[in-house]
Order: C-alpha cells, then sequence, then structure tokens
C-alpha cells in the first residue's frame, strides 16, 4: 500500500504525501509551484479559466485530456501527466496555437487565454486539422468576456497544423510509463482517502465509512468543496479497479461501468443513438465530461441531471455491489425522494444497463436551458414512443427539472396510449401533462415557465416526430 | 513604413498565451504579508445594533478587525460625497462592508468572518424602481433637457403611442475579480497595486479615507483582467480595505475577492424604467417625443448622475427629435450602488428609442427600417440634437443605406414575414438598428490627460500615461503612436504600467476615450522631443553635408533612422542622435498634455456640445426562436461602422466584436435573478449565463466604412463602448418576430415564451 501519490508536472515527478493531496490542482500550481499561468475565476468548474491537461495511461500510453483543476484534487492525480499553459512552450518558442492566438487578437485581457490555449491545443491532440465546428466544440468550457469569441475561432481554424507538435513529443511518455507501470498495481492509502485496486477492498472501505464520498471525477464533489467548505468523511476512488471503466454492447444493452467518463460515454453512444448526440453536445464541457461519469451524473440525483430522463424511458437498470454481492435495481426505483436513494452504505454503482430503443422506437431528447450550452437545464424532456400503424402504441414520457426527482408521467402516458398520433391529441396530453407535475421556481426558471414547457414539448415532439417523417 | 493603422499584435499577447503575464493575484507574496477579507451586511436594509468582535480576536492568525472608527474619513463618493466605505449604524445593501479583516491565512480570515458577531435589525428595503419611486427614494435632482414644445406638438400629432421599456442590470463578469496590494512605506506612505480603470481616484480616496495627502500615496496598475467599467469607481473599496490594513499593521496585505462575493458585492449595469409618448405621422415621422427615465443608482451615487446623463443625451440616439423632452431621475434603492458599465447609460437611452420605432411600425404596418430612416439624422438639416449639439460629419444615413443594401435586407425581410406564415414550429425575426455615440467624457474637465516620454541611451523609449490596460489595447495603440513619432521601430517603445507617481490627477480610462486622450498626450510630448532631437541631428548631418545648411523641419524620422529630405542618403541612427543630444544636454524627456478642445456642457440648461464628435454605425440581425420553449438563437449578424481610420484595425476589430457579442449576453442570456430579500441568486457562472462560444451569430460579418475623423488623433475614433449598442439590433429582431408588444431586456427563453404564451393564450398564465 503506497502513502503517497505520483504524477509528473510539465515532466517532473511530484510525489504528495499527506492532507496536501487533499488540495486543488488549481491552487498547486498557483500557490504552491507559483504557476500562475494556470487561472482560477470562478471555482466551480463553469468558466474554464483554470483548464490544464491530464495524461492517464489508456492502451499502453498517455492520453491527454482537458478538465477544470479548480475541480481536481491532487488525490485524483495519481499516475497521471498534468501539463499546463507553462509547460506548452518548453523550450521558449510560442505554439503554434500560441501563435495563431497572437496573430489573431485572440486575447485581449488575457485573463482567460491560458485556458482557452490548453483547450485548443488538446484539441490538436483529436483533431489534426480542425474545422470551425470542432474549435466551437474543443471551447465550449471556456468563457471569454473580451473577444467575442470570433477571434478566438479564427486562431484555432487558422492554427499552423503543420507546426502543431503533440505532447508525446513535447514530454516522450517512455520514462513515465515505466515509472507508473511499476506502481500502478497498488493500492493508495493517505489520510482517509483511499485508491483500492480491486472491488473487495472498495466494499469493506465503503462499509466501514458509511458516509464516505466516491470521487471519480469530482465534478460535483469539487464544488461541494470549494464553496460549501464541505469536509468528507472518507473519499474513495475507484480508479484503481480494473475494468470498471470499461462500456460494451451486448444484445442490445449497453452496459456502462461505474467509472466510464461522460466523455466515454459519449463517444460510444454517438452513432448508436443518435438522439443522444445533441443532448450529450450540451450535457458540460469537454472538461466536465472528461472528468465526470454517468454513474456520478446518477448518484448525485439532481432532478436536473441531464442524463436521467433518457435513462428513465429507456428503463435502465442499475447494477449495485455490496457486500451481499450484486443486485439490479430500475433507474426510477433508485430515487426515493429528493437526493434519496436506493442505495445501502456498502454499495457501489458497478455498471448502468441501458437497453437501447429498438429500430421503429421513436426517442426524443429535449434540454432547455437558458444558455444553450455549458448551463444546467431549467427543463429535460424524453420520449420513446413505440407506435401501432397510425397509432400510439405505448409511449414513455420523463420529464426532469419539474419535481424533487424526475418523473414519468402516467396519466399522460395512459392517455395517449392508443390515440391517433395528432397534433389535438398530442396539444390535450401537454394539459394533463401540465396537472401532473409541481414545479417549483428558482434561479433557473419560473413555475409557470416550467408548466409551459411540460405543456409545449408534447407538440414540439409532434412536431419532431411529423417532420422526420414527412 | 507607418507604424499607426497598421495591425500590430498586442502588447502583452505573447504574455497573455504564455500564462506569464502577471494579475494582482499572481504577485509573489511578500514576507509577511496579509490576506484581507471583510464581513458584509447579509441584509439589504439593516440597523447595525451592536458589533462583538471578540471571539474573531481570539481566532489563531487573525491579526486585526477594523470598522468605520479605525478610518480618519468614512464617506466619500466621485460625483455625491454620499457613500461610505464601512457601514455605521445601518448597512444599506447586500455585501456592504462592516468589519474588515486581517489574517495570515486565508483560513484564518474565513473563521474569523465567521466569529464576527453583529447584532443586525432587518428594516425594509427598497429593491426596485417601483418602489422607490412610491417612497419619493432619489438620488440628486430630476433632471431635464428639452427642445421645441413637446406637449403641443403631442396634441397636434396625428398618431400617439405611449409605452415603457425596461431592462435589467449586468454584471461586468470581468474574469479577474476585484484585487489590490497595499505595501506600507515610510512615513505612513503605502503603495497600492490595484486592478482598476482610475488610479488617480483610488489614490485620492485612499490619502482621504487613511488621513494621508495624495502625494503619499502611489497606485500602480500594471494590467487588469477585464473591468468594462466595473473597476472604474468599484475597484476602490478593496484597495481603500488593503490599504487600512497596510496602514495599521504595517505589512504587505491583499485582497482579492472571489467570483461569488464580487457579484453580490458590487454594482452592475444600470436597470431603467423608461416610460414614452411619442407622436408620429403617418409616414412614421415622429413629431414630438416625451421620455421619463428612470434609473436604479442603488444605495450611493456612485456614477448615476453621470449615466443618467449619458441616456438622456443618447435616448434621441440616431434620430431627429423636433419637439423632445427628457427628464431622468435616478432611484435610491437597497441594491449595492450600480456603476459604470461598457456604454454607460447609452445602451438604456437608445434602446427605448429604438424599442418605441419597433411600436410605431407595428401600428403603421410599416417595416421598422423604413421609419428608421425617415427619422434618421441629416446630413444638412434636421441634424440638431435635443442639447444643441449639430451632429456633424454624419455618416449615419450612407451607414444605413450600405447595409441595407450589403445585408440583403428586404429580400431577407420578405423571407422572414414568409417564413413567419408558414413555420408552425418557429418564428423569425428581422432587425436593423443604428448607433451615435458621443466621445468625451460628459464631465468637461475630465477631458484631459498628460503623458510622461523618456528617450534612453540607446534609442530605446518609454511612455507612461494614465491610460489603464484591461485589454482594450490602449497600450498598443500608444505604442504605435509613440514610434512612430520619434520614427522608431516599435519595438523599441515599451508602454509602462501606469502610476500615479509618473502621471498625476489622471482621469479614468473610461467613456471610450481613453487611447484619443492619452494618445493625443503622448504625442504631444514625442513632438517636443522629436524638435529637440531634430535641432541636433540637423546639425550632425550639416557636419557631414558641409554645403548643408541646418534645417529641422527638413527632417525625417522614420525606422529607427534620421534623415534631411534634401540628403535623403545620409541617414544617422536615432540611437546617434540620442547620444549626441546627451552629451549636449538636450533634455530626452518630456511630459505631454492633451485637453480636448471645444466641449462644453450645462444642466442647468440641458445645451451644450459635450461631445468631440459620434462613432456611428449600423447592425442588422436575424434571429430564430422555437414557439415551443422560446430558445433563441441569432442566425446572422452584420455590423457596418464608421470609426475613422482605425488606429490599430486588428484590436479595433476585436472590440467590435467583443462589444457586440457583451451587449447580446446583456440583452438576452444574462439574467440577475434576486430573492424577495434582494440577494442574489445567480452570483456565479453556473447561474449567471455569459455568451458562449456557440452562442455567436452563425454568421458574424463585422466591418467599418472608410471614413476620416478630422477631429481626433489621426483620423480614428474611439471605439470600446459603442458596438455594444449594435446588439440592440437583436432584441428589436425578437420584439419584430413576436409582432410588437411589450418585451423586457433580457429577453431570455423564458421571457419570451411567456410572451409568447400570453400573446396567444392569456388564460393559461391565468390559472
Amino acid at each position: 500500500m503506497r502513502d503517497h501519490i505520483l504524477f509528473y508536472l510539465n515532466g517532473k515527478p511530484q510525489r504528495v504525501v499527506g492532507r496536501a493531496a487533499f488540495q486543488t490542482l488549481s491552487r498547486f500550481l498557483r500557490y504552491g509551484q507559483r504557476a500562475t499561468g494556470t487561472k482560477i475565476v470562478c471555482e466551480e468548474g463553469d468558466c474554464g479559466a483554470c483548464t490544464v491537461l491530464v495524461g492517464r495511461v489508456e492502451n499502453g500510453s498517455l492520453k491527454y485530456r482537458p478538465i477544470n483543476s479548480c475541480i481536481q484534487f491532487l488525490f485524483q492525480l495519481d499516475l497521471t501527466h498534468v501539463v499546463t499553459v507553462e509547460g506548452l512552450a518548453p523550450y521558449g518558442s510560442l505554439n503554434a496555437v500560441q501563435e495563431a492566438m497572437v496573430r489573431c487578437h485572440g486575447a485581449q485581457c488575457g485573463y482567460c487565454t491560458p485556458g482557452f490555449i490548453v483547450a485548443m491545443t488538446a484539441m490538436f491532440e483529436e483533431t489534426a486539422k480542425p474545422c470551425e465546428a470542432d474549435v466551437r466544440r474543443a471551447v465550449t468550457g471556456n468563457l471569454c468576456r473580451c473577444t467575442g469569441y470570433e477571434p478566438i475561432v479564427k486562431a484555432g481554424v487558422e492554427t499552423d497544423t503543420a507546426k502543431m507538435q503533440r505532447i508525446e513529443e513535447l514530454y516522450p511518455s517512455a520514462t513515465m510509463l515505466r515509472k507508473f507501470a511499476g506502481i500502478s498495481g497498488e493500492a493508495v492509502r493517505i489520510d482517509n482517502f483511499f485508491k483500492p485496486s480491486d472491488m473487495a477492498s472498495a466494499i469493506a472501505f465503503k462499509a466501514e465509512h458509511p458516509k464516505c464520498v466516491i470521487v471519480q471525477g469530482a465534478t460535483d464533489f469539487g464544488v461541494w468543496c470549494t464553496k460549501r467548505n464541505f469536509v468528507p468523511e472518507a473519499v474513495l476512488s475507484l480508479s484503481g479497479i480494473e475494468g470498471l471503466g470499461d462500456i460494451t454492447l451486448d444484445d442490445g444493452t449497453l452496459a456502462v461501468g461505474g467509472r466510464a467518463s461522460l466523455a466515454q460515454f459519449e463517444s460510444f453512444v454517438r452513432d448508436l443513438v443518435p438522439q443522444l448526440a445533441p443532448v450529450m453536445d450540451r450535457f458540460g464541457s469537454p472538461q466536465i465530461k472528461n472528468a465526470g461519469t454517468l454513474a456520478g451524473n446518477i448518484a448525485n440525483a439532481s432532478p436536473i441531471a441531464d442524463s436521467l430522463p433518457f435513462l428513465y424511458v429507456t428503463g435502465a437498470q442499475l447494477e449495485l455491489t455490496g457486500k451481499s454481492g450484486m443486485r439490479t435495481v430500475a433507474i426510477d426505483a433508485f430515487y426515493k425522494g429528493y437526493k434519496t436513494l436506493d442505495l445501502q452504505p456498502d454499495e457501489i454503482i458497478t455498471r448502468i444497463l441501458i437497453p437501447l430503443p429498438k429500430s421503429g422506437d421513436t426517442l426524443r431528447l429535449y434540454k432547455v436551458s437558458k444558455r444553450s450550452h455549458l448551463d444546467i437545464s431549467s427543463f429535460t424532456a424524453a420520449m420513446l414512443l413505440r407506435r401501432d400503424d397510425s397509432r400510439i402504441g405505448n409511449i414513455r414520457i420523463a420529464y426532469g427539472g419539474v419535481g424533487p426527482v424526475v418523473l414519468r408521467l402516467p396519466k399522460t402516458e395512459a392517455f395517449l396510449s392508443g390515440k391517433p398520433f395528432a397534433l389535438d391529441v398530442l396539444h390535450e396530453a401537454g394539459t394533463i401533462a401540465r396537472d401532473e407535475i409541481t414545479p417549483l421556481s428558482d434561479v433557473r426558471g419560473s413555475r409557470d415557465f416550467r408548466l409551459q414547457l411540460a405543456e409545449n414539448v408534447l407538440k414540439k415532439f409532434y412536431y419532431d416526430v411529423s417532420e422526420a417523417n414527412a | 513604413m507607418t507604424v499607426v493603422g497598421k495591425n500590430i499584435e498586442h502588447d502583452s499577447a505573447r504574455g497573455h498565451v504564455s500564462g506569464e503575464s502577471l494579475y494582482i493575484d499572481d504577485f509573489a507574496p511578500l514576507a509577511g504579508e496579509l490576506v484581507v477579507d471583510f464581513y458584509a451586511s447579509p441584509y439589504a436594509h439593516a440597523r447595525i445594533k451592536s458589533i462583538n468582535l471578540g471571539p474573531a480576536r481570539d481566532i489563531d492568525g487573525v491579526i486585526g478587525l477594523y470598522t468605520y472608527g479605525d478610518l480618519h474619513h468614512n464617506l466619500f463618493g466621485p460625483i455625491l460625497k454620499d457613500e461610505v466605505l464601512l457601514a455605521e449604524d445601518v448597512a444599506t445593501f447586500i455585501g456592504q462592508p462592516i468589519v474588515v479583516i486581517a489574517a495570515e491565512t486565508p483560513e484564518a480570515a474565513r473563521y474569523a468572518k465567521m466569529a464576527i458577531r453583529v447584532e443586525l435589525e432587518e428594516l425594509k428595503p427598497i429593491l426596485t424602481i417601483e418602489e422607490a419611486i412610491a417612497a419619493e427614494s432619489f438620488i440628486g435632482e430630476r433632471r431635464v433637457i428639452r427642445r421645441g414644445e413637446a406637449e403641443r406638438a403631442m396634441g397636434e400629432a396625428e398618431h400617439v403611442l405611449e409605452g415603457v421599456f425596461v431592462n435589467a442590470g449586468q454584471d461586468h463578469f470581468y474574469l479577474e475579480s476585484q484585487a489590490a496590494i497595499a505595501i506600507p512605506g515610510e512615513f505612513g506612505a503605502v503603495t497600492v497595486h490595484s486592478s482598476t480603470q482610475n488610479p488617480t481616484e483610488v489614490q485620492e480616496v485612499i490619502a482621504h479615507l487613511l488621513g494621508l495627502t495624495m502625494s503619499q500615496v502611489v497606485v500602480l496598475t500594471k494590467r487588469m483582467g477585464g473591468a468594462f467599467g466595473g473597476k472604474e469607481c468599484q475597484a476602490t473599496h478593496p484597495a481603500a480595505m488593503a490599504a487600512l490594513v497596510a496602514q495599521k499593521t504595517r505589512r504587505a496585505a491583499r485582497i482579492v475577492y472571489d467570483k461569488d462575493l464580487d457579484m453580490h458585492a458590487t454594482g452592475k449595469r444600470h436597470p431603467f424604467r423608461n416610460r414614452y409618448k411619442i407622436g408620429f405621422n403617418s409616414s412614421g415621422e415622429i413629431t414630438a417625443a416625451i421620455f421619463d427615465l428612470y434609473s436604479d443608482g442603488g444605495a450611493y451615487a456612485d456614477l448615476s448622475p453621470a449615466v443618467m446623463g449619458r441616456a438622456m443625451t443618447h435616448v434621441d440616439n440616431a434620430y431627429w427629435l423636433p419637439h423632445v423632452d427628457i427628464r431622468g431621475t435616478i432611484c435610491r434603492t437597497n441594491m449595492p450602488p450600480n456603476t459604470a458599465f461598457r456604454g454607460f447609460g447609452g445602451p438604456q437611452g437608445a434602446a427605448t428609442i429604438e424599442c418605441a420605432i419597433e411600436e410605431i411600425a407595428v401600428k403603421l404596418g410599416k417595416d421598422p427600417l423604413d421609419v428608421r430612416r425617415v427619422n434618421c439624422y441629416g446630413v444638412d438639416s434636421r441634424n440638431v440634437t435635443p442639447y444643441g449639439e449639430i451632429v456633424r460629419n454624419n455618416t449615419l444615413p450612407r451607414l444605413f443605406d450600405e447595409l441595407s443594401e450589403r445585408c440583403d435586407y428586404r429580400a431577407r425581410m420578405a423571407d422572414v414575414l414568409r417564413f413567419n406564415q408558414e413555420s408552425k414550429t418557429h418564428l423569425r425575426g428581422l432587425s436593423l438598428t443604428a448607433v451615435k455615440f458621443g466621445i468625451s467624457f460628459n464631465t468637461k474637465f475630465l477631458n484631459q490627460a498628460n503623458a510622461l516620454v523618456n528617450v534612453y541611451l540607446d534609442g530605446s523609449v518609454q511612455v507612461s500615461t494614465g491610460a489603464t490596460e484591461m485589454g482594450q489595447g490602449v497600450n498598443t495603440k500608444i505604442r504605435q503612436l509613440v514610434a512612430e513619432e520619434l520614427g522608431v521601430q516599435v519595438e523599441r517603445v515599451l508602454v509602462m504600467i501606469t502610476s500615479t507617481e509618473k502621471n498625476n490627477n489622471t482621469s479614468a480610462t473610461a467613456a471610450s476615450s481613453a487611447a484619443d486622450l492619452n494618445g493625443s498626450a503622448a504625442v504631444d510630448a514625442c513632438r517636443r522631443i522629436r524638435a529637440r532631437l531634430a535641432e541636433v541631428a540637423s546639425r550632425e548631418i550639416s557636419l557631414i553635408e558641409r554645403d548643408l545648411e541646418p534645417s529641422p523641419e527638413s527632417l525625417h524620422f522614420q525606422d529607427g533612422w534620421v534623415w534631411d529630405e534634401r540628403t535623403p542618403s545620409t541617414r544617422l541612427p536615432f540611437e546617434h542622435v540620442v547620444a549626441v543630444a546627451y552629451r549636449l544636454r538636450v533634455s530626452l524627456g518630456e511630459r505631454g498634455f492633451y485637453a480636448t478642445p471645444r466641449i462644453d456642457w450645462s444642466w442647468t440648461s440641458g445645451r451644450g456640445n459635450p461631445f468631440l464628435y459620434y462613432t456611428m454605425g449600423c447592425a442588422a440581425s436575424e434571429v430564430l426562436i422555437d414557439r415551443f420553449t422560446g430558445e433563441l438563437k441569432v442566425l446572422r449578424s452584420d455590423v457596418l461602422m464608421d470609426i475613422g481610420k482605425p488606429l490599430n484595425p486588428g484590436i479595433d476589430r476585436g472590440q467590435l466584436t467583443g462589444a457586440f457579442i457583451q451587449g447580446m449576453g446583456w440583452l438576452t442570456t444574462e439574467e440577475l435573478r434576486y430573492d424577495e430579500k434582494g440577494r442574489l441568486l445567480s452570483h456565479s457562472p453556473t447561474t449567471y449565463k455569459i455568451p458562449n462560444v456557440n452562442d455567436l451569430p452563425e454568421i458574424f460579418n463585422v466591418d467599418w466604412i472608410d471614413n476620416e475623423n478630422p477631429v481626433n488623433l489621426r483620423g480614428s475614433k474611439a471605439v470600446g463602448e459603442p458596438p455594444l449598442l449594435m446588439a440592440i439590433s437583436v432584441w428589436t429582431a425578437v420584439k419584430q418576430a413576436l409582432g410588437g408588444g411589450a418585451l423586457a431586456v433580457p429577453a431570455s427563453c423564458e421571457e419570451i415564451l411567456m410572451r409568447m404564451t400570453a400573446a396567444t393564450r392569456p388564460e393559461v398564465l391565468a390559472r
């Protein structure tokens, strides 16, 4: 058992022991290392000014992804290589993205700039010749208040790709990989942080510490800590457990491992469930999707979690593993009330089992938010329609943001069952849906707004489906 | 080769992209440096009954706790002296500092904040303009601008319509929150690094509050991580708190707001509630207009009177109003003091008349562009503003015609109308609006600047002015001007940190005019240095060209060389001339000065010539609205402006795109939500939504016409604020899509959906 974590920072090894492992990466960089190019603005993963690259071992090499360092803790970084803006041009001259940003006036005040530079450098790890849409996608998680983004997008497109070096070229990974391989099988225990290397130890630790928090991406946990001064009783990481990060498809059922990231999920389902793509695109920033997990989105139990309406209508099951073995629970039975789960203290979500829509099924997903991208939903909806000739055979409807948990709408579903798929029918269903929910007013929208969306979205669904068929 | 007018890179760009550029929070801590924080009022309005600092004092690492009694003076304010740094008997807004905390660590400061016991008795707050009007709670006097006989003309008008334009505030959301470091010096002096647009005001207020002379306070500003007006006055408070700690403890002290605190405690763009009554004839010509503007000034005056002044002088926007009454009233509420924000009341004024014009068009069944065009200020007649200033060098008619042509407005409007007839799922809107933005501070005496230029023995140059760099590129423009005036390569010129030690009694970097004022002062300094160098060089050249009479007027300074046009092949390196001048004991430093000519203003008469010139423009935006969700997409925006001859087209273009998107945020997604007690609910980017890269118009064309501005520096025009008003076209496009009717700012998807529902099915909302 190791009593420290090991990671590399811009090519140099960092060994962290004790409570130091519990600080955020951004604070460690700025106030510990005085690497102040990484900025802290919101400290909640919503502006991207703190973006850094984290390289993790995947299939024998280091795969670099951008994350928000303000809500990433050092204990999450065991066996990684962190590259900051200072590390992008180790030999003095700027990299090609930096040169393009200078040329295109992509920086004005400069405070958001390092975050954009890192996010765009990450893009070139994936895409050799990015188009405008690629650039927009890559910097969705970065806010700029000065430029209006236009010069930044231009810089991304006009970067001299021939001069763009990959991180592997700047920092050959052989030494790091060798070092990691030697210790990757070891469990890590630092204070109340535990990273086991097998499932049994994880369950035992969880049983021992009933209030322990499983921290994988820390995309919400991080905000509890930075904004609410949350101090966890214990922290459990699943990063050391083989297989939990896998996503597989077996006989029409998707099985998503308990620590599979949202980014992994997004790329796996892109072609499989095309209707999910726009929602996954707007789900969060690349930085958040690279860190956060589908299981985390579920366990966090927010009534506006973007994955949930989809999981409700497809009839997803959660595989829970505990001391007494494995059991499955239907997603809608998992939530017993606002943030109350059918989950025993020793249990861990090990897989999410999603029966994919069958051919002939019509799936539609909706997300309404104040801003189209990088925003938490005001209202979400999913419909899964199975037709019986021109009639509605069976329909499942789930709404989010209209109650303490995501809701199925049994009365509306019952009303629609067997009816013709027609505008006046969906219109009437809307008024039933409206009466079936009791949303609250909050910062993301008023009660009346949500009621109106609940009513209208069924008509929108009608037009979406009929136009697609027309 | 000339340097001015070229697209050269921002002088900090390389530092920005490499992360090397330093901001306040990036400075390495000094030995013994303290963390400064403050205990703030949790209530919008409360009587302070007692303050118990005992338990907080006992916390390990807490070095000092200070209340208003620890200040030499507590009262200050940029226009009216009505503001206190630390609340005394009554707290008047949420986030108002009551106790300043000095601690050795952030944790100790946090524990201290929790341990401070302030007994507060909640009082009834005034949270809105309506409540303030009902309670007759105002700041200063109602002001009036009047021309002709508006009431009589209204009575004779063919048509009359009335309406209300309402806008909410906007948070600046500069990425770098408020921050300052204060370092104690000898004999009570203090040096302050402040993220401020106005080092002189920080200096003046600190001196006043701490009982020092201004000469004992030095304020420095390297750069800001964005400001947008939010650091014109409100950077003073954190700087003063840090300076207080430095004075009391004799230790360096740093304060850095986090984003949530910054959003809770600082003022915003002013909410306005503007009533308008317009008389017009059947061709849409406005014959009479009466505007009653009300702004929410917040708890203290701050810059509200000046903001109201700009709103009142911009409510005409691009349109001739023969008979007009404009009244402006500032409400005193229990919100943080609202303050400068790019546009400075101009957007709220201009949006009011653009809103009214949409309504006129609906009423007459005309295309709004025709109504705008028929009312547009003329070139030779119908060209006098309500306050008596002539709109000179008026390019508005040209901009209207050129842009509507370029963006194919007529054909697209026909498409939009057809689309709206046919589509069951979406609505489209198209609108073309204008801006005429007055350049100069409305307050005459602020229109001055000084600059210090030092030439060193090796021919390198430093220039210092009162301008502060917040990303807008003022330093780059000054660098270009100095390089060109002295005829040296731009790399030889460094623009130095802004410091009250080098440039005294400076005005805020504001009103879009920092380059105009400070650039002109720098040019003044350079010309005098150059004249002296020309004397020296002409004598040097005549030593080589023996038969040439020395003639300083014949000299050229360019690209690091100096030569006489009569013998262009004999070239002296600039640094050689400098070295000779030094040996001849000729001064190689100069202080330049500039005061804007020909401006005047009187509030007594509501008349004058407050602006040296106007920056103008037109913009056309097309939007797509989802009929079921109210979701908005900007499909296309075309911006065409008259910004004179840009000093740096790359930098000016960035001002156009940036200001437009920032304005679009104010008008669409940026929603400040408060609870019933006035507490801000949307106080971080999770809930407060500034535009994201995906909100850019799908097609975004930005351009300017070729037009030299005869009255300003190198034919240029100020460009910082005017393009923000171009985004009003997005909002009027939404209004046009909805067929007119009330629409608030911001037109969020909720606002849009609820307006559509109210218009088509009012019974639903009544349930």
